[in-house]
């Protein structure tokens, strides 16, 4: 369990209830005698329990106001539009506790496979519109950290006959710092309870236990067995009910920051410096696990349920941006083999060409592997693509899932059997390219193979440019085009295109040449775009086309002014200002136009011509101008689909679908539309009715701009769309990274994902932070400031060395030697920034040695800081060397007297409390003072004191020196290195002088030394003749003269009379009596006392010798339930 | 850290922009070859590096704008600037308020503050005072400007509906010559404003003694308000040449007349507004900066034909912002209409309690 009570260092002092006094009188009236009187008094009549105070009235009301305004949430805008990204679950839990066996139950209960095991993330299509991706967490902090960043869903496995541990506690800290997703609990092991009684109580208190650390009533799943080693079929059934109903909650990090999971790399490099990395290129990849088709149905069915896991060694299919890869066994590279003996047979052609093909595949292997030394990594991201919606590819996508099954099961049927299908190619290319197979995977065998899935074949990628001229001068064919377009379509997975593809492919093997037709296509598809204006703008078409669209230009120009606005890059315009040119590099800058020359505006015509813009004019007529724009945009989506043969992109305008797939559709659109709006309307009237409300103004502020996004950005054709927005959320991309460091791959461990971030504007670079942190109450130590920690802020984690502070009441950040106990601090940190209000997770060590609690502080980022000064307070010291009245020379203060000059008028004390400042640097006379050997002169300061100090005096100055922070920053780099290693960073003072065996240094100054106070001996007062003469007489010193003799009557006996002396006699007789009465009862009083303290003595050992057997017993007990429960 | 090599650009053109985007971006830049052609090379150090902070803004700034350029040419990328800062800005520019090259103060008061309650921003913490007037060539002008800073984004502006005309307002300034003048001016843009709409009003402001600067100087700046909000202005000055100019033509030049002035500006307003766009080709390029500085939403305006500046804007947005406009000619208006999805630039430097 949780050290709730802070381990053994931190004993707090717990609450205690006062028994008496006024309060406690005060709750005991109000507890005992009002409650129940109260209820029933107000049931009988409740007009007398009206408010009877307006304050009170008013106070009830702003509370059940606060309770409901603390309610409301300020909606938050989700910008990513279209389908979905599969939803992440992250499956935590400490070892042994059953994660990947839940994993592997959720897939089968999914996909109906099983999965031998679970390495990497693991996607699947569990409904109609919804992907599942689960990831196992790794124990280590790291993998903690990185899987809390991207899970919309946490599901924390429990072992129940265990308890709680901390992995569950530190992976819900992780994630509150980093965005807190959904959670579940499960609970996990619950077959080892036999006692059903105690089964019960036990879930009944974690229960308990969980949800006093997330909310009441958070959800905790009960797994409650095993059978034959799996979990049962109904409850992960009921698992995944749940898991399909939660939605993902928007956080707000991840919405301003674009990231994925890579599950694929391809290429290594040279040795790099890790760090943050641009990328160098960005495509978008068919997705591997798409949705299924809308058409309207029930329920998946078996082809749909599909599953993609790369690093788990299922799923054989890879898909990349131009190849689709099988994993083969080895099996298979024999059956290749035959295959080549077969081929020249059916080629009717001599083995000399396959030779020569061989080689000509050698060659460009060679060019590959160097290619690898300079080239990169691609990283791939397993969120899927949200454009394949549109219906021929979710046809493909079926035929996929075909292909995907049958390779589980024999890969060689399979092969054969897409190898029939094929018809395209002739069979000298087909069968050469098997050639070419079999000689690479001869060529590597023992590495991993990956083949390529070409168009029902397989093969082994090769593509460089190499190897296209090579090809193409020995064969003299052409499928290198073929090929490209091939790949290119199956990549988007087409089967059932094949009709199209083999019109194209003829046409390519018609023309030949594959420039010709490009050039052609790319030219009317560029023609016809809008983007006439951008090219101009952007500069972006070939030089070809740009002339063209120029020379255009440049006669319309001619014509009007009207169409200047079509001027062309690198064209000069004519006017007043003519320096400003477009070729000038260092033209004026100004923003105001100059117009060539003003027309004459008293003119009738020209004033005819404007005439409408004015509200003097035809409003119906400016009112057109406004819809000319809308027909316009009709015209303009005169094309719709196309295909860039060249990268084989579908490109694929919704507008295009929408409206000039039918025009009876469109027309349904617009009364469904219309019908939706209105719709609409009445419930947002309804609404506004109820709730007329700020935050719900707010909510439809954004429904109208996300409304207005979707419809700006769907006019747009599929390009042009990503050039604006980017690629949307969902997409599965294809990333290329350069100068990534080679360790990345050579150490890559699929069970420990790499999570691939993207960082805003201003985010890359590095910088001062100042956060708020606050320690967590479970770790043991308070932290030390300039001791390296390592943060988790964003996507990023880094070690760095904070200087903590602390605001003073004015203003002033005030250095802390060691965090606080239990509030928040700033700490101030070298680092790449990043934004206010992102969270700040500390961890000391990354090793997984057993600390009770491995999250050391939690905060958030306040603000970038350059500027804002940690000071600490300094105390100067000198002592005095002469005094003056109120005046005295100090020294040892200041160094030289240009610092003394520094701090003219600074205020100084002496220990007694004596105030003054600092007046002028000053010398001492050389007849003041015995000047010593090498005593300097220099620094000696003038100072004035409200009273005379003493030279015994201590003087001293409080002063405040700027802190200087570390710029220390070093990226923690645990991808870079064996997983099973401790990434190692600067260590602590502490720790070094543990390894050095260097004691701390001790000042004895510092050290507490009990004081030792002399009792100073004061000489009587002697007051001044001249003075005692002006005393009053009481005050005067008494000059009583000395005496010689007793006084009288010491000296003179008393003489009594007799009855004086009876009397007294009497007296002395009582005295005496009560004397020896007080004597006799003190000696019975010690006897008895003496008698009870031996009786006592006994009962207490008796008492002992009982307390001790009971607590055996007691113990005994106790020890036997724990083994119990622990069995 | 990542990029760790500064930008490198070259040629003084885009200066200010540069800058402006450099800094709201954090990216270093270098500037080489400034000038290197020219007769005058340009800075001392002959490339110029750049590695921009936070922006600190704060209270009570001071800044001599110098004689070569107008105020308006410092005033364009400060508001930008002023919207990222740490701290609300407030500050006093002194030298030229308005001159024949840059937007005149007045049209920046008139036009361009308003421009950015598109945006989001709240017209209450803008604020210019033109405290006094000054004109080339030996200026002595002085503005107050105060501005606010935004929380963290600006708002994506959908602005296509330029509406119509319905009044036309400005103002006049006369310094060191005789008031008089002011009127003529107006008489002289009434006259030709009044065949299109009666609803003229321009005032007049004549600055005298210490507030008047110390050269001489006439100019009018006009502004057309539209049905839907959108602001047009035309503005011109007449004054004697910079110093910069002064020494190229040596005799004095020939000096508009306030009745030709008064034409010129009328003409140059009625051509903003044929043109159409919800701004005039003065503001396209701010318009197009923030546009590209608001969130990821889709923002879309309407400019009439774009200017060589708007161009050179769109082309150095696309270049640090990584922003790219659809711009789609609507030839039957004549106008532009552009669409971006905003960089979603935040104003980081602000602290968070």
């Amino acid at each position: 369990m949780a050290p709730a009570d802070g381990g053994g260092e931190q004993p707090h002092k717990a609450h205690r209830q006062h028994k008496s006094g006024a309060k406690a009188r005060k709750k005991k009236g109000k507890g005992g005698g009002g409650g129940d009187d109260d209820a029933g008094g107000e049931k009988k009549n409740p007009k007398a329990f009206a408010f009877q105070s307006a304050a009170k009235a008013k106070r009830l009301q702003a509370r059940s106001a606060e309770i409901e305004q603390r309610r409301l949430h300020v909606p938050i805008m989700d910008r990513s539009i279209g389908e979905p990204p599969p939803f992440v679950v992250v499956v935590q839990g400490p070892p042994q506790v059953g994660k990947s066996l839940l994993i592997k139950c959720l897939v089968k209960h999914y996909t109906k496979q099983n999965l031998s095991e679970v390495r990497g993330p693991i996607t699947v299509v569990s409904g109609k519109s919804r992907r599942v991706q689960f990831l196992e967490c790794p124990n280590d902090i790291n993998g903690m950290i990185d899987a809390a960043k991207i899970a919309d869903l946490a599901l924390l496995l429990i072992d129940g006959s265990y308890g709680f541990e901390m992995d569950t506690f530190e992976f819900l800290n992780i994630m509150q710092v980093h965005g807190f997703p959904k959670v579940m609990g499960v609970l996990t092991h619950l077959d080892k309870f036999k006692d059903v009684k105690k089964l019960r109580k036990t879930k009944q208190r974690l229960k308990h236990r969980f949800w006093a650390e997330i909310k009441e009533g958070a959800k905790l799943f009960y797994l409650s067995g095993l059978i034959h080693g799996k979990y049962t079929k109904r409850e992960v059934h009921n698992l995944a009910r749940f898991i399909s109903v939660i939605k993902p909650i928007p956080l707000s990090w991840r919405m301003a920051h674009p990231y994925l999971l890579v599950d694929r790399f391809e290429d290594v490099t040279p040795q790099e410096r890790a760090g943050d990395f641009s990328l160098s290129g960005l495509t978008s990849l068919a997705d591997p696990c798409p949705l299924p088709s809308s058409a309207k149905k029930r329920g998946l069915r078996d082809k749909e349920k599909l599953f993609y896991a790369p690093m788990s060694g299922l799923g054989d299919l890879l898909y990349d941006k131009d190849a689709v890869y099988i994993t083969l066994n080895d099996h298979l590279v024999q059956f290749s083999k035959t295959d080549e003996n077969d081929a020249p047979k059916k080629q009717g052609k001599g083995p000399d060409l396959g030779k020569g093909l061989v080689k000509s595949l050698h060659n460009p292997r060679f060019s590959l592997n160097e290619k690898l030394e300079q080239s990169s990594i691609d990283l791939f991201g397993t969120k899927s693509a949200a454009q394949a919606k549109d219906v021929p590819a979710n046809q493909n996508d079926q035929g996929d899932a075909n292909i995907s099954e049958q390779a589980d099961g024999n890969n060689i049927s399979n092969a054969d059997t897409l190898e029939s299908n094929e018809k395209s190619y002739s069979e000298c290319s087909s069968d050469s390219e098997h050639d070419n197979d079999i000689q690479l995977s001869d060529h590597e065998v023992g590495l991993r193979e990956k083949v390529e899935f070409f168009d029902g074949r397989l093969r082994r990628k090769a593509v460089s440019a190499n190897f296209k001229d090579d090809d193409d001068d020995e064969s003299g064919d052409d499928d290198v085009d073929s090929e490209d377009s091939g790949d290119d379509q199956l990549s988007e997975g087409s089967v059932s295109l094949d009709d199209n593809e083999e019109a194209l492919v003829d046409s390519d093997d018609e023309t030949g040449n594959n420039s010709k037709w490009k050039e052609s296509l790319l030219a009317r598809t560029l023609s016809r775009r809008s983007a006439n204006l951008m090219q101009l703008v952007y500069g972006q078409a070939s030089t070809k086309l740009d002339n063209i669209r120029s020379g255009g230009n440049d006669s319309d120009a001619e014509e009007s002014s009207d169409e200047d606005f079509f001027f062309p890059k690198g064209h000069k315009k004519q006017t007043k200002n003519e320096s400003t040119s477009f070729d000038d590099m260092d033209a004026e800058d100004y923003s105001k136009f100059f117009k060539a020359e003003l027309r004459d505006w008293s003119d009738e015509d020209l004033i005819k011509s404007i005439r409408d813009r004015f509200v003097t004019g035809n409003w119906s007529k400016a009112a057109l101008r406004g819809q000319e724009i809308n027909e316009n945009e009709e015209d303009d989506d005169v094309y719709g689909d196309f295909e860039d043969l060249e990268t084989g992109e579908v490109h694929t305008s919704n507008t295009y679908e929408n409206r000039a797939g039918n025009g009876d559709a469109h027309k349904q659109d617009d009364l469904a539309v219309e019908e939706r709006r209105l719709k609409k309307l009445a419930l947002k009237a309804k609404f506004d009715a109820e709730y007329p409300s700020y935050i719900f103004s707010l909510k439809e502020e954004i429904a109208i701009r996300k409304q207005m996004n979707i419809s700006e950005l769907d006019e747009l054709d599929e390009d042009s769309r990503v050039e604006v927005e980017g690629f949307r959320t969902g997409s599965y991309i294809r990333l290329e990274v350069h100068g990534v460091p080679f360790e990345l791959v050579e150490y890559f461990d699929p069970c420990h994902p790499i999570l691939v971030g993207g960082i805003g504007l201003g985010e890359e670079n590095t910088g001062y932070m100042q956060a708020s942190l606050k320690r967590h109450r479970w770790h043991r130590k308070v932290l030390k400031t300039k001791d390296p920690i390592i943060v988790s802020i964003g996507w990023r984690r880094f070690q760095t060395t904070p200087v903590y502070a602390i605001e003073d009441r004015n203003g002033r950040h005030r250095m802390l030697k060691y965090t606080p106990e239990h509030m928040h601090c700033f700490a101030m940190f070298w680092g790449p920034l990043a934004p206010p209000k992102s969270g700040v997770l500390a961890v000391q060590h990354l090793s997984n040695a057993q600390v009770p609690f491995r999250i050391t502080a939690t905060g958030w980022i306040q603000e970038f800081n350059n500027t804002a000064r940690i000071m600490k307070k300094i105390k100067l010291t000198s002592v005095p060397c002469k005094i003056f009245k109120k005046t005295a020379l100090v020294k040892g203060m200041f160094t030289s007297d240009l610092e003394v000059a520094r701090f003219e008028g600074a205020a100084i004390r002496t220990v007694s409390g004596i105030r003054g400042q600092v007046k002028k640097a000053a010398k001492i006379e050389p007849g003041d003072m015995p000047k010593r050997k090498g005593e300097s002169t220099e620094g000696i300061a003038r100072c004035t004191f409200e009273d005379r100090i003493l030279m015994s005096d201590i003087v001293f100055m409080r002063a405040w020196v700027n802190v200087e922070v570390p710029t220390y920053c070093n990226l923690v780099t645990t991808a870079l290195q064996p997983r099973d290693q401790t990434w190692q960073g600067m260590r602590t003072t502490a720790e070094l002088r543990r390894a050095h065996n260097i004691p701390i240094p001790h000042n004895k100054d510092s050290a507490y030394k009990p004081i030792e106070r002399k009792v100073r001996k004061f000489n009587p007062i002697e007051i001044p003749a001249k003075l005692q003469h002006l005393l009053p007489f009481k005050s005067k010193p008494k000059d009583t003269p000395k005496r010689t003799k007793t006084p009288v009557e010491n000296r003179v006996p008393v003489l009594m009379q007799p009855s004086e002396k009876k009397t007294y006699a009497a007296i002395q007789q009582l005295r005496l009596l009560k004397h020896e009465k007080a004597r006799k009862k003190k000696i019975q009083d010690e006897k008895k006392k003496k008698a009870y303290e031996a009786e006592k003595a006994k009962t207490e050992q008796l008492t002992k010798k009982r307390q001790r057997e009971e607590r055996r017993v007691r113990y005994r007990e106790e020890d036997k339930q724990k083994k119990r429960a622990r069995r | 850290m990542g990029r760790e090599k500064a930008r490198r650009l070259s040629g003084s053109r885009h200066f200010r922009q540069r800058m402006v985007l450099a800094t709201l971006t954090s990216t270093a830049i270098t500037i080489e070859d400034i000038r290197s052609g020219g007769a005058a090379p340009g800075l001392r150090p002959h490339e110029l590096r750049y590695k921009p902070g936070v922006i600190v803004g704060g209270r009570d700034l001071e800044h001599d704008c110098g004689v070569h350029r107008g105020i308006g040419y410092f005033l364009e990328p400060l508001i930008l600037l002023g919207l990222f800062a740490r701290a609300p800005i407030s500050i006093r520019l002194r030298g030229i308020t308005n001159d024949t090259k840059d937007p005149s103060v007045d049209t920046f008061r008139m036009v361009t503050l308003h421009m950015l309650k598109q945006f989001g921003v709240p017209l209450e913490g803008l604020e210019l005072k033109i405290e006094s007037r000054g004109a080339p060539p030996l200026g002595g002008g002085e503005v107050f400007l105060r501005a606010p800073n935004i929380n963290s984004t600006l708002k994506a502006a959908n602005w296509v509906d330029e509406g119509m005309v319905k009044r036309i307002r400005g103002v006049t300034f006369s310094i060191r010559v005789s008031p008089q003048i002011e009127n003529r001016i107006i008489y002289a843009a009434r006259g030709i404003f009044n065949r299109f709409i009666p609803d003229v009003h321009i005032f007049t402001d004549h600055r005298s003694g210490s507030a008047g600067g110390r050269s001489a100087g006439y100019g009018v700046s006009v502004v057309a308000e539209t049905t839907t909000g959108c602001l047009i202005s035309a503005d011109a000055t007449v004054s004697y040449p910079n110093v910069d100019e002064m020494n190229e033509e040596s005799e004095s030049p020939e000096l508009t007349s306030p009745e030709d002035l008064g034409v010129q500006v009328a003409s140059m307003l009625l051509e903003e507004v044929a043109q159409g766009g919800v701004v005039d080709s003065t503001h396209q390029g701010l318009l197009f900066i923030l546009c590209a500085l608001s969130p990821p939403d889709v923002s879309k305006v309407r400019v009439s034909q774009l200017t060589p500046y708007a161009i050179e804007t769109l082309q150095n947005i696309h270049d640090f912002l990584d922003v790219k406009f659809i711009i789609k000619p609507d030839p039957n208006s004549n106008t532009v209409t552009l669409k971006c999805v905003g960089a979603g630039v935040k104003n980081l430097a602000r602290k968070t309690s």
